[in-house]
Order: C-alpha cells, then structure tokens, then sequence
C-alpha cells in the first residue's frame, strides 16, 4: 500500500476544539459498543480458525 | 489564521520510520517522528507557523511530535499535538510546515504520516487505536476517503480499531 498523498490545493490541517461532557459521554458509548463488536469478531474468527485446524 | 478564530477542522520512536514523497521528483524519503521538549522551541519560529506551538508544547496534558526525514533531523516538515484522554487520543492539532502547504507544497503524506504515528501511539497505550479530532467541514469527505475516519457529529470526526491498523499497515515498517 502506498502513502496516503493529500491533493496539491487541499491542506490537511487539524485544530480541534474541546469536546463538550456529553460529547464525551456519547462518544465513549460508541467506542466501548465499538470495542465489543471487535472483540465478538476477533472471538469468531479465533474459534472458527480452531475448528479449521482440529 | 489567528489561533483565536475557533475553525474547526517513552517508546522506541527511532524504530517508526515511515516516509513522505516529493512533489518534483516523486522521490520518497525515509522519515521519523520525535517528541519535542521545551529544549526544542528554538527550532520554531512562530512566523513560520499558524498555530502558536509554543504553547502547546508549555501545555503539560499535551504532546507535541515533529516529523522529519531521517537525513535532515533539524527541518521539521509537520507537527503534532495529542492528548492522552486514558480511553483514547485526541488530536488537537496538526500543521505541515510552510513550504508542505498549497499548491507548491515540496512534500506529500505529511499530514496522513502524522496521523498514523498517532494511531499507533494509540494502540501502544492500550487504547485500540482510537483517535478523536475535529474537521473542517469541507474535510470531512476526505478524511472518509483516505484515512477512513469516521464522522461522529458536526465537526467531530474519530478513527477506529480497523481504520488505525490500516494506516499503521500503510506507514509503519514492521
């Protein structure tokens, strides 16, 4: 895979601002929901390799 | 750009080479990312960028990391600001230097090198690779496109677990 290669007249430039508590909050929520679903993923894909190779 | 106009948009560091291409020749050069200190600010001077660094280096729940090629440590090509918020990091800044801007920029991938740099900061804390920033508006798009973040609300962007391997996957010699 190569670099990713912003376009000439676009500036990747970030400055954030504070995330408000309920930003957060909300957030948090998702990435933990997130985080679960990888670790059911990663679960089955573990279990479905085992069964391959038994 | 004033820095008060609201406009959103110890590890072995010496081990995470990656690289960035010249715009002329198309030739790739290898790079590094370094944490700056205090020590460092004499190698900044604040025309040269649009946001004050200083600061943010003074700022102790943050870390400032310059990328340079390997074969010129002291010309800093981008710099960037995180934050250690213990589930994730958050991204408060990131800026090419001023000869890697506009239409004339000298390199490219310094922005996307940084990123990545940051989502593996972010796995080597425990955190999966998640990343938190904000967006310009006409960013957001792009950010999808290329560094498959995705957008939580209004200008609130982050990238997860798979979309931080892939970077890392992208930069990051193994």
């Amino acid at each position: 895979m190569g670099l990713i290669k912003e376009p000439k007249n676009v500036d990747f430039t970030v400055q954030s601002e504070p995330w408000t508590e309920e930003e957060l909050k909300d957030f948090r929520k998702l990435m933990n929901e997130i985080k679960v679903k990888n670790a059911k993923k990663k679960l089955r894909s573990s279990t479905t390799k085992k069964r391959v190779s038994a | 750009m004033k820095l008060s106009k609201k406009i959103p948009l110890d590890f072995e560091i010496d081990k995470l080479t990656n690289s960035i291409e010249n715009t002329s020749t198309d030739e790739v050069f290898d790079t590094v990312v370094v944490q700056l200190t205090l020590k460092d600010l004499s190698h900044i001077h604040k025309s040269e960028w649009q946001f004050d660094w200083a600061k943010e280096i003074k700022d102790k729940t943050k870390e400032v990391y310059k990328l340079t090629t390997i074969n010129n440590p002291t010309i800093i090509q981008g710099l960037l600001s995180l934050e250690d918020k213990q589930d994730h990091i958050f991204m408060h800044l990131i800026e090419s230097s001023k000869f890697n801007k506009g239409k004339d920029k000298v390199y490219l991938g310094v922005p996307g090198n940084l990123v990545a740099f940051a989502c593996k900061i972010s796995f080597d804390k425990g955190y999966q690779g998640f990343l938190a920033f904000d967006a310009k508006t006409a960013l957001i798009k792009h950010y999808q496109e290329t560094l498959h973040a995705t957008h939580f609300r209004g200008l609130r962007m982050f990238i997860e677990t798979t979309a931080a391997l892939r970077l890392i996957s992208q930069y990051f010699k193994s």
